[in-house]
């Protein structure tokens, strides 16, 4: 048997260090304020829901499904083909190796999008037949073609950060390259929300009972604005964004249109205000950075067949093993998104203190969204980013039973 | 005396093609009387009277002409020459209110004006064409509007509206409108029309007539968009900043073609960015050009990348060229590429007035613009569709990207102080009109037929 050498150990010993220094990371990332010891009860969805809303729902969540799964699916078939023969696009590029880089990886994702239109005008036909949205066939066609060109800018700096640092560090070229992602990623959660034209809410009712929240969760006094997207949907939401200085809600209109009485907005307001107090907008960027590190160096490994990063060549690759890797991960990454909502949940309950206006909330959620209360545990698994409407609820049944114990 | 140029029906492209049956013939000295341009638009009131008549007539010899065209294949011989003349009839009044000449035009559209067209007679034509004619004709409409306004040769009038705005027939004008009104002022100073304009107002409407005839049914030949056919007579001039143009046959991937424009946004990201420090540069080569009489070579190189950036950026965008370019404007490295001479002496009086001189070019540059815009358009269609690029629509756009080069390395980026050159083809400067001769005729009299 042959003895490793001592740069093997090295190796090896920077790795467990890496992997144990992820795991701690991760495990301190994780806590949360909701109670350790906090069960859920078991809940009967038809305890909540008509028997037709019930069916509404799964009709509905079951095309949106199949549409799921047929884009993913299409996803990796173009990708894979790109992969196979997409370099041959290298003819169609004067620029030089960065510049070429960002053609093949530009015409990757046009071709994926230009894959994908079917379902997308699909899903939209869809929404639009179950009244969830106001958008033309025609805007997403050609607004989501005018709209790749953004994209197309964003996925040209990350080929010009990736290659430049390629071409100078052949094979560590994804530390500093993930550093710098991680740091991009951080500025835009900090300046996201100066990006947006939301105008201030003035409902003094709500204000004030943001006001109070604030003092209850500890925070400064966080901007709320409102966003217009009922032009294109009648979905309701809201979010939280910013860091620091920058933080702020927006509220979307769909949730101030009548369809929620006062008291169940200020539990979207208190939802979005825990998000903050948790710090889940820093934890997400330092989630990313646990997830961008490894990424990067499996993208360095996997394309070295095709003379690494710093050929233009292997981009169509690493772009296939990008998505792969997106959504083997997907599963974690909604995890986490559930492990935060959820914490924001709790810390909603804790602050309002109006049990029932959050369950009226979700229950109308479910019926506005057509969701599914209780989705099969593969779709929760890599879809669903909130938890379940139907555990949404059992939280609430669970603070309750606590609170009155 | 100076021998006005002749420009005769010259060889097609490369010889592939025969000429088009309806040819420019341009025999102008340039020489403009200033009393009759400056009353010109009045002069040409009985005209645009008279162009109305003519137009409703040409317009039931059309309608006449397109069943008879269509049952035996081919326009009667009457109706050919008919409206053969009408077309060499407009086209020679839009070249006396252009300025493209200068004698007072008859009303007969008979041969002989210093701006006339050769038509060939009645051809055989495809039936389909002649059915679909005006829809068919509808990509060549857009471009001729571009040009000269709309609509050309079907009756319109150039008139200045209440709110001051040059419109032609009634909408939009196209660019040798202004170029005809810039050229009204040059005219009136100089007493000649500058070659450029008259020259851009040729190539206009030379398309005007081309697509006037295959409206009106005299051949079912395509308009041909392309600026520099005929070639010049005379052997093209060296300009400082040149565009040179590298023959693909006009092959398009239909892939990188379909999202062009989204394609370029990182390019326009860059060149935006790129701008905002050739501003700066640009200001200190003005300076530096002023006190030291030449631009600094460091600045020289500098500006020149940029400008030569920005041709294969806009080149790319509008399909005059298929590869995606580089970010740093290299030369010899695009099919669409700028050569930029010097740093060679400027006149320090040009250099401390550049700005101002510039603006005549910018406003052509400006109006440059809908024709870039209806080629780069139409282009998309055809190259989606065929994976070609019209060679007419790649050169009509490198000409006028050509353009937007020289008034760029002009006036904003001080590279030179030779002015642009708006016409299609470079060819040899004529020299200024020499004094006429005692016993010469008056400019404005009818000239013989060239």
């Amino acid at each position: 048997m042959r003895r490793p050498s001592a740069g093997g150990l090295v190796a090896l010993v920077v790795l467990l260090a890496a992997a144990a220094a992820w795991v701690v990371v991760a495990l301190l990332l994780w806590r949360t304020r909701v109670p350790s010891d906090l069960t859920l009860p078991h809940l009967d969805e038809r305890d909540y829901f008509t028997a037709a809303e019930l069916r509404d729902a799964h009709e509905y969540e079951r095309v949106v499904r199949l549409l799921l799964l047929g884009s993913l699916a299409t996803t990796l078939v173009v990708l894979a083909l790109y992969a196979w023969r997409g370099a041959r696009f290298l003819r169609e590029s004067a620029a030089g190796p960065i510049g070429s880089g960002m053609l093949l990886a530009m015409l990757g994702l046009a071709l994926v999008w230009l894959s994908l239109l079917p379902f997308g005008l699909l899903e939209l036909w869809w929404q639009r037949r179950h009244g969830l949205s106001e958008a033309g066939y025609g805007d997403l066609v050609v607004g989501g073609w005018l709209a790749l060109g953004g994209e197309f800018v964003g996925l040209s700096l990350a080929i010009l950060i990736v290659m430049g640092f390629a071409r100078l560090l052949p094979r560590f070229w994804w530390i500093p390259g993930a550093a710098v992602f991680v740091g991009i990623s951080a500025l835009g959660a900090f300046v996201y929300p100066y990006l947006g034209a939301g105008d201030r809410l003035e409902d003094p009712t709500l204000l004030a009972a943001a006001d109070r929240l604030e003092r209850e969760d500890r925070l400064p006094d966080i901007r709320i604005d409102v966003a217009t997207v009922s032009t294109e949907t009648t979905a309701p939401n809201a979010e939280a964004a910013g860091m620091g200085p920058s933080r702020r809600i927006i509220l979307w209109d769909t949730i101030l249109d009548g369809r929620f009485a006062d008291d169940q907005v200020v539990v979207v307001i208190a939802h979005e205000l825990g998000h903050h107090a948790s710090e889940h907008i820093p934890k997400g960027v330092a989630w990313y950075a646990l997830f961008a590190f490894p990424g990067a160096w499996l993208i360095a490994r996997t394309t070295r067949r095709r003379g690494g990063m710093r050929e233009p060549a292997a981009v169509p690759l690493a772009l296939l093993v990008f998505v792969g890797l997106q959504i083997v991960a997907l599963p974690a990454f909604t995890a986490i998104g559930r492990h935060m909502e959820a914490e924001a949940d709790w810390v909603a309950l804790e602050t309002t203190d109006d049990p029932d206006a959050a369950r009226e909330l979700f229950e109308g959620f479910s019926t506005s969204l057509l969701a599914e209360p209780d989705p099969p545990a593969w779709t929760k698994a890599f879809v669903e980013t909130h938890p379940t409407i139907l555990e949404r609820i059992a939280m609430v049944e669970a603070w309750e039973a606590r609170r009155d114990r | 005396m100076e021998q006005p140029p002749s420009w005769g029906p010259g060889p097609a492209t490369g010889g592939r093609t025969p000429p088009h049956p309806v040819r420019l013939r341009v025999a102008d000295d340039r020489r403009r009387s200033r009393l009759t341009v400056a009353f010109r638009l009045l002069l040409a009131i009985p005209h645009l009277i008279w162009v109305v008549f003519w137009s409703l007539g040409a317009f039931l010899a059309a309608l006449a002409g397109w069943f008879a065209a269509l049952a035996t294949g081919r326009l009667p011989g009457a109706l050919h020459r008919f409206l053969a003349a009408y077309v060499r009839y407009v086209t020679h009044l839009y070249a006396y209110l252009y300025l493209a000449a200068n004698p007072y035009p008859g009303f007969a559209g008979d041969p002989g004006y210093p701006v006339d067209l050769e038509i060939d007679g009645p051809e055989r034509q495809s039936r389909w064409k002649t059915a679909f004619r005006l829809v068919i004709a509808i990509p060549a409409l857009l471009v001729m509007s571009a040009l000269v306004g709309w609509p050309s040769a079907s009756g319109g009038s150039s008139q200045q509206g209440q709110d001051g705005e040059w419109t032609s027939g009634g909408t939009a004008a196209g660019v040798a409108v202004l170029v005809a009104v810039l050229g009204w002022f040059a005219s009136l100073v100089r007493g000649s029309m500058p070659p450029g304009f008259r020259d851009l107002v040729a190539y206009a409407l030379r398309y005007g007539a081309q697509t006037s005839a295959y409206v009106l049914l005299l051949t079912d030949r395509y308009p041909s968009t392309d600026p520099f056919e005929p070639p010049p007579p005379q052997p093209t001039p060296s300009r400082p900043i040149r565009i040179v143009i590298e023959d693909d046959e006009g092959r398009r991937s239909r892939l990188t073609v379909l999202f062009r424009l989204p394609l370029a946004f990182p390019h326009l990201v860059w060149l935006a960015l790129w701008t905002v420090v050739a501003v700066l540069a640009a200001f200190v080569n003005w300076l530096a050009t002023l006190v030291t009489g030449r631009s600094p070579s460091a600045l020289h190189r500098f500006l020149t990348r940029y400008l030569r950036y920005g041709v294969h950026v806009y080149a790319f965008l509008t399909l005059a060229a298929n590869p995606f370019p580089g970010f740093t404007g290299e030369p010899f490295r695009y099919p669409v590429d700028l050569e930029v001479d010097g740093p060679d002496p400027q006149n320090r009086w040009v250099t401390g007035f550049r700005w101002i001189l510039d603006v005549p070019a910018w406003l052509v540059s400006f109006a440059f613009t809908g024709l870039l815009f209806a080629v780069a358009l139409l282009g998309w269609f055809a190259s989606l569709a065929t994976g070609r690029m019209p060679v007419g629509f790649r050169n009509a756009a490198a000409y006028v990207i050509r353009y937007w080069a020289q008034t760029s390395g002009y006036g904003f980026l001080v590279l030179t102080d030779r002015y642009p050159y708006s016409g299609p083809s470079e060819r040899r400067v004529e020299p200024e009109p020499a004094e006429l001769p005692p016993g010469a005729p008056e400019p404005g009299t009818r000239l013989a037929p060239a």
